[in-house]
Parts: structure tokens; C-alpha cells; sequence
């Protein structure tokens, strides 16, 4: 493999001013995250540029099919994005995230699939790359960007008393080679090039706890389903494995004391919320938690109301546990 | 002796009596167990240099087979131990596609968690490289063809044809194509959801919004349902989409 020179990857901060990846989700089935995703971003005062005319990452599913032409997808968003102006994308979406971030591993470390890429997106009449974006999780660029201090600042409500389970699910810091976290594993000249200093911990998540906290809320011990996965790319082609790992997590959060699940991608809140409904209908003990957005949480902490957050998309219903904490 | 992946051995190929006694020693369980021997000849070295040629094959030579991979799946440590990604690529490095076969029906079972290409302590992409033993036993025709990939391709279809994908058409079409029977507007041929012969559940869940009286939520969803979101200048990108598709075999297969 013909291994391109590596661009040291930026350390310190993200950048204020990003482009906004929201993926197809956000637009239609899981648009309570994008409304208090805005919200959040508005309140802390960072700037979202929305990406014009972007087309689907081709999420987990495509790539098992095409290799080139999930590149080719994810390249055209990265041309859109440089169109604008921007050096960084910020995508709410984990499969989102995941899947720029692996173009963007593969189109530099490979300098033929690089080539290629840019040949085939001139034919296609977009413009070909001259520098390759980085891709962040909002969830990372909220952290680095505002922080723990500023939402403790802005939080009017606090989010008293509330125990919240803290759902990464996979893609958020895995693998390392494309979201760039530290690993465990490897040599440290494997490592040290791709590594960056804005990543949360790999195996220990805790951005997402530590805004929650600076919101008020209790957060429930959950390792290690935290980061275990709910089927994702599965969880309609294969009902049994997804339904015993979504299984495996609501009881998890019920058990340890959970009030409601806070969640960071619309693929594993869907999947969550699908199959808790239909655990229940089952019959299935302590699967009965809600899910909601770690963005309407802080939204409701900043003192948006219910309706302003949307937690009437939620089909887990957390409006009653919230309402129980003088929330909503 | 104790078999440490015994999920690795055919059982016809396991000889254990529960009760034994031999010359007055008792030789019970475990003591009398014997793995019969078995010799291979049919390796297919060209099944190796098929997944390098797969982008995501590259790194299948790097790979010592610590089990670091397997140690960490959750299909192997919840679902089924006979998921084993350490096992698979050592069976695709010797070119055994018999044995490959054998596992068919649960090699398409991983959820793409990327934990064992996250932890893999030689850098080697496991997910990608098992998909990539996959996509050669599609092409060589000795796995047939598994839910997943008919959801990918059906996920695809969606991607290729409007640019965006939409959640509802993507369960409903997905619900239809398992057998259920999905009512559909006379005019516009989309699904109606809250009747007709779809599971139980979801016609629950879709009834929620409606009993919430969620009328935002319903306006986008039912417009996103009627009228498809689509890319716009999208129709010169996917010419070349489908050239690049048409290279790699996607329509074929």
C-alpha cells in the first residue's frame, strides 16, 4: 500500500465555526436531535454552518456492498464542505462520523485511492480535493468547544436529581485508526501520527457524563454496556441478535438505577426505543427506561421546555420520569 | 483434556464416552475423549490473493492470530461462540473454503461494532477484512445470499437512487420485502402505516405520534414519505457511482 504522508492531525481545539453534517435521520424520523442539537449550539454560542445539498454517508450498509462507491459519497460531502469553506465537519450521527472518518482514513493513507477519488468526483462535476476535512462528533466538538464550565454557566434548571445512563454506543471513539482516539493497542509509532488530543477516552467515554454533570444530573454507572452495541447496521436484517443486546442494555441502565438513557445517535436511540417497545410487549423485566437525546436534556437544563426540545418525538415516552423531576 | 474452543471441532469428529472402564480403571467423561484425526489437501491459495485484492483485505497478513479480535466480539461472547473472527481469517490465509462454508450461516452475523479492529494489536482492519472474505465467498458463490446483505443492498438502492435515504420508506419496504403485507395508497403506491398486515409493534409505535397528537412530527414525515428527499444535480453523480459499481460487480451479484 502506497502510504501518503500523514498530515499531523490539529491538537488543542476544533474550531468555532464548522460545517454541520446532519445526516438524512436528522431531517426526518430524528429531527427532536437536530432541533435541540441547534438549540444547544445557539445557547453556548458556537456556529453552525449547514452543509448545502449534502447525500447520505452510506452509513454501515453500503460499504459492506461497494468500497468505491462509499468513498465516492463520503468524498463528495468532504468536496461540499472545502466549497464552503471549512476544514472541519461535525456530524450528530455516529454512523455519519464513522463513515467521513474512514474516507478520510483510507483517502490518506492510500495516495491510488486518493487519485481516483479525485478523478471520479471531477467526472461526477463536483469539485476534486485539494485538502482532506476532518471529521468530529458533535458530542466532541461541544466539549472542546463550550465545555463542562460554560453549560454549568449557562444551565438555568438543573437537571436535579435526574440518574442518567450514558449511552456511547459503538462508533463514537472505535476504531482508532479512524476516529483517531488512543488505543491500547499497537506500537507507539503505529499510534502516535493519526492520534489527537481532542479525542474522548477510547474504552472510558466521558464527555457526555461530564456535560450532563456541569447540567445537573446524577450519572449511573453503565460500564461496560456504555460502549456495547445495539445492533446497529443489524437491528432491522437481524431481530434476534439486536433484541438480546438491546436487552442486555436497558436492563443494564434499569438495574443500576437509570431514570432515562441518554443517547448521542438517532441509528441506537431508534434501535433502543424500537426494541424496548417491543421487550415490553414480551413481557420482559426492567427493560421499561426511556431514551432521550443528551442534547434535549441540556436543552431542558437551559430551560427550553418540552416542546421546544421535541420530547414528544421520543416514542420511549420520557416525558412522565421527567416530569416526576419538575423537568418538563 | 480440555478443548479450549471446542466451538472449532466438529462434533462427528469428537469420540467421548460418558461411562468407560477399561481393564478396572475408570476412564469416565473427559478422560476418554479423543479428537479423530482428518487430512487436509484441498487449500486454495488463490482465495488469499483474492481478498488482498479487496481494499479492505490488505491488512489480512498481519494478523499473529492472538484472538484478541474474538476475546472481544460481542456475537462470540452473546450470541454464538461458533462466530469466530480469529478462526476466519486463519481459515481464509490457508485457503480451507470448505470449512468456510461450514460456518456460512453465521459468519454474516457481525454488527460491524468495530471492537476487534479497534483493539487489534497488529493494526490489522478485522471488520473490513472479514466483510472482504465475505464479498470473495459471495463472488466464488459458496455463501448464499444473508439478510444483511439484502438489507445493505436494499440501503443502497436507496443511497444510489435519490442521493438521501428516508426512514420510513426504508422500514416499510424493508417490513414488505419480509413477507408482511403492507397497505399502499392507490395513487401514490406508498405505505399507509397504521394498517394492514404489519407487526404488532410497529403499528403501536407509528400510532404513538398519532396519539400524542404530535402534528410536526407527522406533517414532515408523512411529506418525506409522499416526496422522497432528494440530492439536487444528483443524476451526473450517479453515473458515476453506477460506472464505479458496475466495476466492482455490485449489480452482478
Amino acid at each position: 500500500m502506497a502510504v501518503a504522508q500523514v498530515r499531523k492531525p490539529p491538537m488543542g481545539g476544533i474550531g468555532k465555526r464548522v460545517a454541520y453534517y446532519p445526516g438524512c435521520s436528522l431531517e426526518g424520523a430524528a429531527r427532536a436531535y437536530d432541533v435541540s442539537f441547534r438549540i444547544v449550539a445557539k445557547e453556548l454560542g458556537l456556529e453552525l454552518d449547514y452543509l448545502e445539498d449534502y447525500n447520505c454517508c452510506g452509513a454501515m450498509e453500503t460499504k459492506n456492498v461497494t468500497f468505491w462507491g462509499t468513498m465516492l459519497l463520503n468524498a463528495r460531502n468532504m468536496s461540499l464542505a472545502r466549497r464552503q469553506g471549512h476544514g472541519t465537519i461535525v456530524a450528530p450521527c455516529n454512523g455519519c462520523s464513522f463513515a467521513l472518518q474512514r474516507a478520510e482514513y483510507f483517502l490518506e493513507t492510500d495516495k491510488s485511492v486518493f487519485e481516483r477519488i479525485n478523478a471520479l468526483l471531477k467526472e461526477g462535476g463536483v469539485d476534486p480535493l485539494s485538502e482532506i476535512p476532518h471529521t468530529y462528533h458533535i458530542l466532541e466538538w461541544l466539549y472542546h468547544e463550550a465545555g463542562p464550565e460554560k453549560v454549568k454557566e449557562r444551565t438555568k434548571k438543573p437537571l436535579k436529581g435526574l440518574k442518567v445512563a450514558n449511552y456511547y454506543g459503538c462508533l463514537y471513539t472505535r476504531p482508532h485508526f479512524y476516529a483517531r482516539t488512543y488505543s491500547h493497542g499497537g506500537t507507539e509509532e503505529q499510534e502516535r501520527p493519526r492520534m489527537r488530543e481532542t479525542a474522548d477516552d477510547d474504552e472510558h467515554p466521558y464527555y457526555m457524563e461530564a456535560l450532563l454533570e456541569a447540567a445537573g444530573a446524577t450519572n449511573v454507572e453503565f460500564e461496560p454496556m456504555h460502549t456495547q452495541c445495539c445492533g446497529g447496521p443489524h437491528s432491522l436484517s437481524d431481530e434476534q441478535v439486536s433484541e438480546k443486546f438491546v436487552m442486555m442494555i436497558l436492563q443494564t441502565a434499569k438495574r443500576n438505577g437509570a431514570d432515562i438513557i441518554a443517547t448521542e445517535c438517532p441509528l441506537c436511540h431508534a434501535s433502543l426505543e424500537m426494541y424496548r417497545h417491543r421487550l415490553m410487549m414480551k413481557g420482559v423485566p426492567d427493560v421499561d427506561v426511556p431514551a432521550a437525546y443528551f442534547t434535549q436534556l441540556m436543552g431542558l437544563a437551559f430551560g427550553y421546555s418540552a416542546g421546544d426540545v421535541k420530547l414528544k418525538d421520543n416514542l420511549s415516552d420520557p416525558l412522565p420520569v421527567l416530569k416526576k423531576f419538575g423537568l418538563a | 483434556m480440555a478443548i479450549h474452543e471446542r466451538s472449532l471441532v466438529d462434533p462427528e469428529r469428537v469420540l467421548r464416552k460418558e461411562r468407560l472402564v477399561i481393564d478396572g480403571v475408570d476412564v469416565s467423561g473427559d478422560w476418554n475423549l479423543i479428537i479423530l484425526p482428518r487430512v487436509i489437501q484441498d487449500y486454495d491459495l488463490d482465495f488469499l490473493n483474492e481478498v488482498l485484492e479487496q481494499p479492505e483485505g490488505k491488512t489480512i497478513l498481519q494478523c499473529y492470530q492472538c484472538s484478541y479480535c474474538t476475546a472481544s466480539c460481542p456475537v462470540h461472547n452473546y450470541w454464538d461462540e461458533r462466530y469466530n473472527p480469529r478462526h476466519f481469517i486463519h481459515l481464509a490465509r490457508l485457503g480451507l473454503i470448505d470449512e468456510l462454508q461450514k460456518r456460512a450461516d453465521v459468519m454474516w452475523r457481525c454488527v460491524s461494532c468495530h471492537k476487534c479492529t479497534h483493539r487489534c494489536p497488529k493494526g490489522v482492519l478485522v471488520e473490513e477484512v472479514l466483510k472482504a472474505i465475505l464479498r470473495v465467498m459471495a463472488k466464488r458463490g459458496v455463501i448464499e445470499e444473508y439478510p444483511s446483505k439484502k438489507f445493505d443492498k436494499f440501503f443502497l438502492e436507496s443511497v444510489y437512487e435519490y442521493g438521501r435515504i428516508e426512514d420510513g420508506e426504508l422500514l416499510f419496504g424493508w417490513i414488505e420485502r419480509q413477507g408482511y403485507q403492507v397497505v399502499k395508497d392507490p395513487i401514490l403506491k406508498k405505505p399507509i402505516p397504521f394498517v394492514g398486515g404489519v407487526p404488532e409493534w410497529l403499528k403501536q409505535l407509528a400510532a404513538k405520534p398519532l396519539k400524542s397528537m404530535n402534528i410536526g412530527f407527522l406533517v414532515l414525515n408523512a411529506k418525506h414519505m409522499l416526496f422522497h428527499p432528494k440530492t439536487k444535480n444528483w443524476n451526473r453523480f450517479k453515473q458515476v457511482l453506477r460506472k464505479v459499481m458496475e466495476e466492482e460487480g455490485v449489480f452482478a451479484h
